[in-house]
């Protein structure tokens, strides 16, 4: 204890070091307001659209209160589908600004492809990323961390006095430990602290739990770093030697590591074409359009009980019949489109932990629910509420039929399903478990590198 | 004297164990990176080209149908990647690949292949482009940090300079021997990338050679400025540690901090409008006209009066054609002028952000270096900029085809009348002529001045510590 304490107030001594904490803390502080703006942004607009969604299905419901009403009207104007703030954004802004968080469902462009934008972004400010608080801790967090334990016993050996200490009787892994300890504990307190903020600030919506497990992936990252420092430690000459190889770790790790499975998984599963999937369902509904008539006959055939009065169909009935060919036409493209994307993100599942940086950034963003996950459950529900909106609009407008008030609690509206607790909690407790193996891993070897029979080859 | 120091440095650099394995892992990765972007460029580019080809198809097989419904119908539109984006991707991940081109709306891009990839691609790409951006630095301080300072802590830079050596050739020597060693490690590199262009069909085009020749400018510039720069401060350090601390926080402040606080710094100054208040303007100008003040109902009465004015007809089914199609040719012509105004103030505002990233390069060389890299590679805004504008015209011609053959060959009075494969085929495919180089040069010379600043005031730094260069 006393050994933890005297290098505890070595490090409260040495004005590096509180240049170092402080600039730490501002990165995180300023991570976290910047987070925010983001965040704060985003919820307006899902509020502002929710709003205007109710105001609409409002003046509906006054206007059903006096007469029934052509579907065609309400179909028309189309039903939002909002995907709510995320429960932890401050955490991480994630894939938030890039994924649409919002999509306008309107029955007669159920099978088009639109645009996917749900707001205007600078590409350039797209491409140099988010300065989050995801970013500090994955990015900055482990080079403030580096920089004042790079020298834990390098240093020591250079100069000679390793010997000396280690000649005091003390268990060389013991002294490494408490000096690891002390001289990180700031910086990881410093990590702890502004991720509890960032669930603070984040509000009710993200729940214990999530802050917990961010909390855990921050800690469980900054301990490989720490044993990460031990480990090279160990056998660095000198401490200049120590600082360039933890130097290159960092650079290996958070830099190259992520590009390279980035392109690894790019050529190993392509993304698919988007060019050619839009062009593959305008083919279909080229298709479709030309056989419109005759499509809408044989629906009648097989739906008469669909058929309008005389079988006169309208335009409206045409082009959904026209629709819902093009659209299944176009699955078995859209649906192999889906499994290559799949694919990719398993294959990163899979992959992300040749670094704790990956490991690190996909257990933060899933956390915060601005990752892929999240954004994937709108899409596919979104997908769904297209087949909701159809199934009831559909055989009212083949029938002519009007909407009453009856009508109006049936009316589709999408309401978001949050991912059930145990599918982020299985991706994220895999991710946390694989760092701590990593830590782990690097602790046991360092460990029986110290070990008192090896005393001799550690001290020279 | 400069030369056998020169010499011995460049020797020292490649016998350096450290250097010759960070020096090969560096040029592996631009290997690969430069071989799968080839790989990937290429099939992009095929993808790209093979979605156009259908969809001209199902233009021109879309059967019989109203001009106006043609219009409705729309072409979609492709953007093709230019050939450098082997070496510098740029912004092509966060822009739009697809156009959809129809009557009465300007459509932006749609399609990002960001969104269609794992959130990897958020941590940032590995092209040729990003390794000399940030990591030829990091190989640039590990070869100089200790070149004076570390001398200087040895006591060698006593014995040196008490030979009669002058410092600056000292100096001069150390920067030209490891100039060399670099270049010489970067070369092949480069080679490697031209033979890549060559072999991409299409390379050259758009004056292919001429950028990658500027290209190589501006990369020497930059890496020039660096090379300089660490030399200063390994002259002037007290030791090799300081000199290392001291390079490794520039360099992460120069790759990692400053191209997120520069989008900060830019975004903070010139906000982007939000997109539904950019809709909401654009659609409220399109029904009220630009000012506000002149409802499109009021502009068409008053130039259907004008129409039969000039005709000396007092009816408008006596004019001797359809007048809906001359309606729809005019209010297409006021909707232009409102896409023109608008999407025109938006694309100012991001090239204006932009620029402002690029000028911070002043204080981050990076920044202007990949300003300067993306403009030449051809991805970067103004050359997004430029497709935009060119699918833009080719909506506008198409749709005024479709207008004029409704005004001429269908019946006044109604929208009625069929068209076909004929009139489609009237209608040219879209054929994109990327901007020529000077286009690009235009665009990077923001970039390429803040290199030659940097480069200039490194470089002048250099020399003016190298007369004071002390042996303790």
């Amino acid at each position: 204890m006393t050994l933890f304490k005297l290098e505890f107030r070595l490090l409260a001594r040495e004005r590096a070091a509180w240049i170092v904490l402080a600039l730490f803390a501002a990165a995180l502080g300023y991570g976290i307001w910047n987070g925010g703006r983001v965040a704060g942004r985003q919820r307006e607009a899902a509020t502002a659209l929710t709003r205007s969604s109710e105001e609409f299905l409002g003046q509906v419901k006054q206007a059903l209160g006096q007469q029934a009403i052509d579907p065609k009207a309400v179909a028309g104007r189309g039903t939002m589908a909002v995907l709510p703030p995320a429960p932890l954004p401050l955490l991480a802004t994630g894939q938030s600004d890039l994924s649409p968080g919002h999509e306008s469902v309107v029955l007669w462009r159920l099978a088009a492809s639109g645009d996917t934008r749900s707001e205007l972004e600078n590409p350039s400010h797209l491409l140099a990323g988010r300065f989050d608080l995801a970013f500090v801790l994955v990015w900055l967090f482990p080079l403030f961390l580096l920089a004042l334990t790079y020298d834990l016993m390098a240093g020591d050996r250079e100069s000679g006095t390793l010997r000396l200490a280690l000649a005091q009787g003390i268990s060389p892994w013991r002294w490494m430990a408490r000096r690891a300890l002390a001289r990180s504990l700031p910086m990881l307190v410093l990590a702890a602290l502004a991720t509890l903020a960032a669930g603070f600030f984040s509000g009710p919506g993200g729940g214990g739990l999530r802050v917990v497990l961010a909390l855990a992936v921050v800690l469980a990252y900054g301990l490989f770093w720490v044993a990460l420092a031990v480990a090279v430690n160990v056998v660095a000459r000198s401490a200049a030697s120590a600082a360039t190889s933890l130097g290159a770790a960092w650079v290996l790790l958070v830099l190259v590591a992520p590009t390279l499975l980035n392109v690894t998984v790019e050529t190993l599963h392509p993304t698919p074409s988007r060019p050619e999937l839009v062009a593959a369902g305008r083919k279909a509904s080229g298709e479709a359009e030309e056989r419109g008539g005759e499509l809408l006959n044989s629906f009648y055939r097989d739906h008469p009980e669909l058929a309008p009065p005389g079988q006169q169909a309208d335009f409206a009935a045409q082009h959904l019949t026209v629709q819902t060919e093009v659209g299944r036409a176009v699955e078995p493209v859209r649906q192999k489109f889906d499994e290559q994307l799949a694919r990719q993100q398993a294959a990163v599942g899979q992959w992300r932990f040749v670094s704790p940086a990956i490991a690190a950034h996909e257990a933060l963003t899933d956390l915060a629910g601005t990752g892929y996950w999240r954004h994937r459950a709108f899409r596919e529900q979104v997908n769904d509420f297209k087949k909701t909106v159809s199934d009831f609009y559909t055989p009212k407008i083949h029938l002519r039929q009007t909407l009453t008030l009856a009508d109006y609690e049936r009316l589709p509206r999408f309401d978001f399903r949050e991912e059930s607790t145990a599918a982020w909690l299985n991706r994220t407790g895999t991710g946390l478990a694989g760092m701590l193996a990593f830590a782990g891993v690097l602790s046991a070897w360092a460990w029986q590198r110290m070990r008192p029979a090896k005393l001799g080859a550690l001290a020279s | 004297m400069i030369l056998p120091i020169a010499r011995k440095e460049f020797l020292d650099a490649w016998r350096d164990g450290r250097f010759r394995w960070a020096a090969a892992i560096m040029v592996a990765l631009l290997g690969v990176a430069l071989l799968l972007a080839w790989q990937q460029v290429g099939r992009t580019r095929a993808e790209r080209a093979a979605a156009a080809t259908i969809e001209r198809e199902n233009w021109l097989n879309q059967g019989e149908k109203n001009s106006h419904s043609a219009g409705h119908f729309g072409v979609y539109v492709f953007k093709p990647l230019p050939p450098l984006a082997v070496f510098d991707r740029g912004l092509e991940p966060f822009v739009g690949t697809t156009v959809f081109l129809e009557a009465h709306r300007q459509n932006q891009a749609a399609f990002l292949p960001a969104q269609d990839a794992t959130a990897m691609r958020r941590f940032g790409e590995l092209t040729a482009a990003t390794g000399l951006q940030l990591l030829a630095p990091l190989l640039i301080v590990l070869l100089t940090f200790g070149a004076l300072a570390g001398e200087r802590e040895r006591g060698t830079l006593r014995q040196v300079l008490s030979l009669g050596v002058r410092p600056r050739d000292l100096v001069l020597g150390k920067a030209l021997g490891l100039g060399v060693a670099l270049a010489v490690l970067l070369l092949p590199v480069a080679l490697f990338g031209a033979v890549a262009l060559a072999k991409l069909p299409g390379g050259d085009a758009a004056g292919g050679w001429i950028r990658l020749a500027w290209l190589g400018g501006a990369y020497a510039l930059y890496l020039a400025a660096i090379l300089a720069g660490c030399l200063a401060v390994s002259a002037v350090a007290p030791t090799a540690r300081a000199a290392l601390a001291t390079l490794l926080v520039c360099w992460a402040a120069n790759a990692v901090l400053a191209p997120r606080l520069a989008s900060d710094l830019a975004q903070r100054v010139l906000p982007t409008p939000k997109l539904v208040e950019f809709e909401t303007a654009m659609n409220k100008a399109v029904q009220e006209g630009l000012d506000g003040h002149n409802p499109r109902n009021d502009r068409l009465q008053a130039f259907a009066q004008e129409t039969l004015k000039k005709h000396g007809k007092t009816r408008i089914e006596e004019l001797p054609f359809n007048f809906n199609g001359l309606v729809m040719l005019e209010s297409e012509r006021m909707a232009n002028e409102v896409f023109d105004h608008h999407f025109g103030k938006l694309w100012d505002r991001l090239e204006a952000q932009d620029r402002t990233v690029t000028w911070t390069g002043l204080v981050a060389p990076l920044l202007g270096l990949r300003s300067a890299s993306m403009a030449l590679a051809g991805t970067d805004f103004t050359q997004h900029r430029h497709f935009s504008v060119a699918a833009e015209q080719h909506r506008r011609d198409f749709v005024r085809v479709l207008n004029e053959d409704m005004m001429n060959n269908t019946d006044g009075g109604h929208h009625g009348g069929t068209a076909g494969r004929a009139l489609w085929e009237k209608l040219p495919a879209f054929r994109y002529d990327p901007p020529p180089p000077a286009h690009a040069l235009r665009a990077a010379t923001p970039g390429l001045m803040v290199l030659l600043l940097w480069a200039a005031g490194a470089w002048a730094a250099l020399l003016l510590v190298a007369p004071r260069l002390k042996p303790n």
